[in-house]
């Protein structure tokens, strides 16, 4: 491995070694505000280094890492986000958990994993980075170990995790024993190169790999895990769910798949469209149904991965730029979304929850000294947490109460609402045009008409907010123990800058553009989603094969 | 394709013959002790769920981790002269957050178990 190879791999090295940096440091000495600094410095120094790369030949690092523009405009896209949740995950932990450090442990894990998954490009890096980051998920989700919602959703997490890495690993094996090859490229490229019909065993193999990605970016038939894992899992994780772990698969998905001419293989073209179809009617018709906030932005997940595929499937020059500008402006709204959720959650309150003593004081075990059962002893004075503020019916009338986080709640559900001088807008516009220029007109108009169904749902939600809580009615402020929102800098910090990037890219997106475009030109692929030029295709007749949303797993 | 469909179509009619069979063969009792587990004709006493120590888990986990890694090392020490000093350097990394991982899980308590402990002693 040469020296530029190195270069070009330091924004990962430096994540890694902050992950052992911050392990050893907990070992030794363990303060949560030294933990959280040494992840922001860790983070801020994988940043940077993006901009190390050499001008090398090639941005091939060994056979398994590509880190060409394409890859760091991502993984940029991955750190500055982790970088959020890290911030936004402080005050959270502050006042809810009694051995915070390890989270910031997990979640740098986590963020390698996915940085080694947008930069993969052979199936063994592919398989390696999403495990790293799955097996990191597990424990990020049930982090707040006493709480029985939080198990509940890691343990599903665990399971279907698992059932889709089998799913995946059968498929690699099918493809591999087709194709003779492993790297994703070749892969690509010789099923572009192949004439006639697809062998059974191929198609077999890509619909095996479909059904392991459909569930991590929870499409349709495989989303009943999402809205109970989002509900469960600490919202600071939930946001991390949404944006990043979505964003690396969709980014890879993006990449080798997208250069492949779906069209010459009818099956797998009709499923991700039906798959496209599906996702965005039963997200954003269930989202209708929900009274959870967390749930309602995992249903509107579900539909804005759909909105995704839309883009991905019309696959034209187009495709790139539309979901990376879209992915984008997705990152910001649910990190802003699930942010306004973790602030609103940090309050302190006293008292011990019935569970969490039940959990950590198990009768009749006479081994006091046992290491791993700490914190029962701290769990005395443990303020309980008194759950997260997540039912619609906690944020009637927040705006009398938190002016400005009501405002920034409301700027980031217009944005995924889509509508004007947000960065969403933009983004939609982007998504129906690339839609349309490649003739998909069914999915476009499904796109358009859900998303004003989705339209109502985020509504709603402000209403709520800005309504006047009746006269005797209490309002937010004391319905809950106050979240000592002033002391939260860096939620504040966050959620304003978030705010910034959101108006700023939808008055004006040209930078982001720019940056898309400096990323495509430095992507080194042959052919791939940026750039590429296909046949005009026939539009497409699914005709009326919708299939009818999925019965409610809501609860 | 044609003997995948037969594999499949014969694995299919095994199985369902194999369980169908001994539904329809075999004999059904009713009798008081049938759902109580079999102990060499002496009647069970107590719950199955018993309370184990949490330490034996560990232990486990611990082997199987560091068992895995080992297989590692010994995949670089057959390769080791043709290898040189960059798979050296790999290996060293490899070591060091191995090495980092186990003083962590040290420091946390996590090897000692049993009263007479470290932790129990600064702990009273």
């Amino acid at each position: 491995m040469s020296l530029a190879e190195l270069a070009r791999l330091l924004p990962l090295i430096g994540v890694g070694a902050t992950t052992v940096v911050v392990m050893l440091v907990v070992a030794f000495y363990r303060h949560h505000l030294l933990t959280a600094s040494l992840t922001l410095i860790g983070l801020a120094a994988a940043f940077l280094t993006l901009w190390v790369a050499p001008a090398a030949p090639s941005a091939q690092v060994t056979s398994l890492l590509v880190l060409d523009g394409y890859a760091r405009f991502y993984l940029g896209l991955i750190v500055a986000t982790a970088f959020g949740v890290t911030l936004l995950a402080y005050d959270y932990l502050e006042a809810r958990e009694s051995r915070p450090e390890e989270f910031y442990l997990l979640l740098l894990l986590a963020t390698l994993g996915s940085g080694v998954l947008v930069a993969s490009s052979h199936f063994a890096s592919f398989f390696l980075g999403l495990e790293t980051l799955s097996i990191a998920l597990y424990a990020l989700i049930a982090y707040p170990r006493v709480e029985r919602n939080c198990i509940e959703a890691g343990l599903k997490y665990l399971v279907l995790a698992a059932v889709s890495a089998a799913f995946l690993l059968y498929g690699m094996a099918l493809i591999y024993a087709q194709l003779g090859t492993m790297e994703l490229s070749r892969i690509a490229q010789s099923m572009s190169g192949m004439g006639g019909a697809p062998s059974v065993m191929l198609l077999g193999g890509f619909g095996m790999l479909l059904v392991g990605i459909g569930y991590k970016l929870a499409l349709v038939p495989f989303h009943m895990w999402a809205p109970d894992v989002y509900q469960g899992a600490p919202a600071p994780v939930a946001a991390f769910l949404a944006t990043v772990s979505k964003g690396a698969m969709f980014a890879l998905l993006l990449r080798y798949f997208a250069p492949i001419d779906l069209h010459a293989y009818r099956p797998l073209f009709l499923a991700f469209s039906l798959i496209a179809i599906a996702s965005m009617l039963t997200g954003n018709l269930l989202a209708l149904l929900q009274e959870n906030v967390k749930r309602l932005l995992a249903y509107s997940s579900i539909a804005h991965l759909g909105y995704l595929l839309v883009a991905f499937l019309a696959g034209r020059a187009m495709a790139g730029m539309a979901v990376a500008f879209y992915l984008v402006s997705y990152f910001i709204a649910s990190l802003g979304a699930f942010g306004v959720i973790t602030v609103l959650s940090s309050g302190q309150v006293g008292g011990r929850a019935a569970l969490g003593s039940w959990l950590l004081a198990p009768g009749g075990d006479k081994d006091e000294s046992h290491p791993y059962q700490e914190p029962r002893a701290k769990s005395q004075e443990l303020p309980s947490s008194p759950g997260e503020a997540e039912s619609i019916e906690e944020y009637r009338g927040l705006f009398w109460q938190h002016p400005w986080l009501a405002g920034i709640f409301t700027a980031m559900l217009l944005s995924l609402a889509g509508l004007p001088i947000t960065a969403g807008f933009v983004g939609k516009v982007y998504l129906l045009a690339a839609g349309v220029g490649s003739s998909l007109w069914l999915l476009a108009i499904v796109l358009a008409l859900t998303s004003t169904i989705g339209l109502f749902y985020y509504l709603r939600l402000i209403v709520a907010m800005y309504t006047r809580p009746p006269v005797g009615e209490r309002a937010f402020e004391s319905r809950r123990q106050s979240p000592d929102t002033r002391r939260q800098w860096g939620g504040a910090l966050v959620l304003g800058a978030l705010v910034l990037l959101l108006v700023g890219f939808g008055v004006y997106p040209a930078p982001l553009i720019h940056w898309i475009q400096v990323a495509e030109q430095g992507s080194s692929r042959l052919a791939g989603p940026f750039g590429e030029r296909r046949a005009h295709r026939s539009p497409l007749s699914v005709g009326d094969e919708r299939p009818a949303p999925a019965v409610s797993s809501s609860r | 394709m044609g003997t995948l469909v037969v594999y499949f179509i014969a694995v299919v009619f095994l199985v369902s013959a194999m369980l169908g069979l001994s539904y329809v063969l075999g004999q059904r009792h009713e009798d008081p002790a049938t759902g109580e587990p079999y102990e060499s004709g002496i009647v069970s006493t107590g719950s199955a769920r018993l309370r184990l120590s949490a330490g034996f888990y560990l232990v486990a986990m611990f082997f199987v981790i560091f068992d895995l890694e080992a297989v590692y090392l010994f995949a670089w020490a057959i390769a080791f002269r043709e290898l040189g000093w960059r798979g050296y350097v790999e290996a060293l990394i490899f070591i060091g957050v191995l090495v980092a991982a186990l003083l962590y899980l040290w420091l946390q308590g996590a090897l000692d178990w049993g009263t007479s402990s470290r932790a129990a002693r600064r702990r009273p």
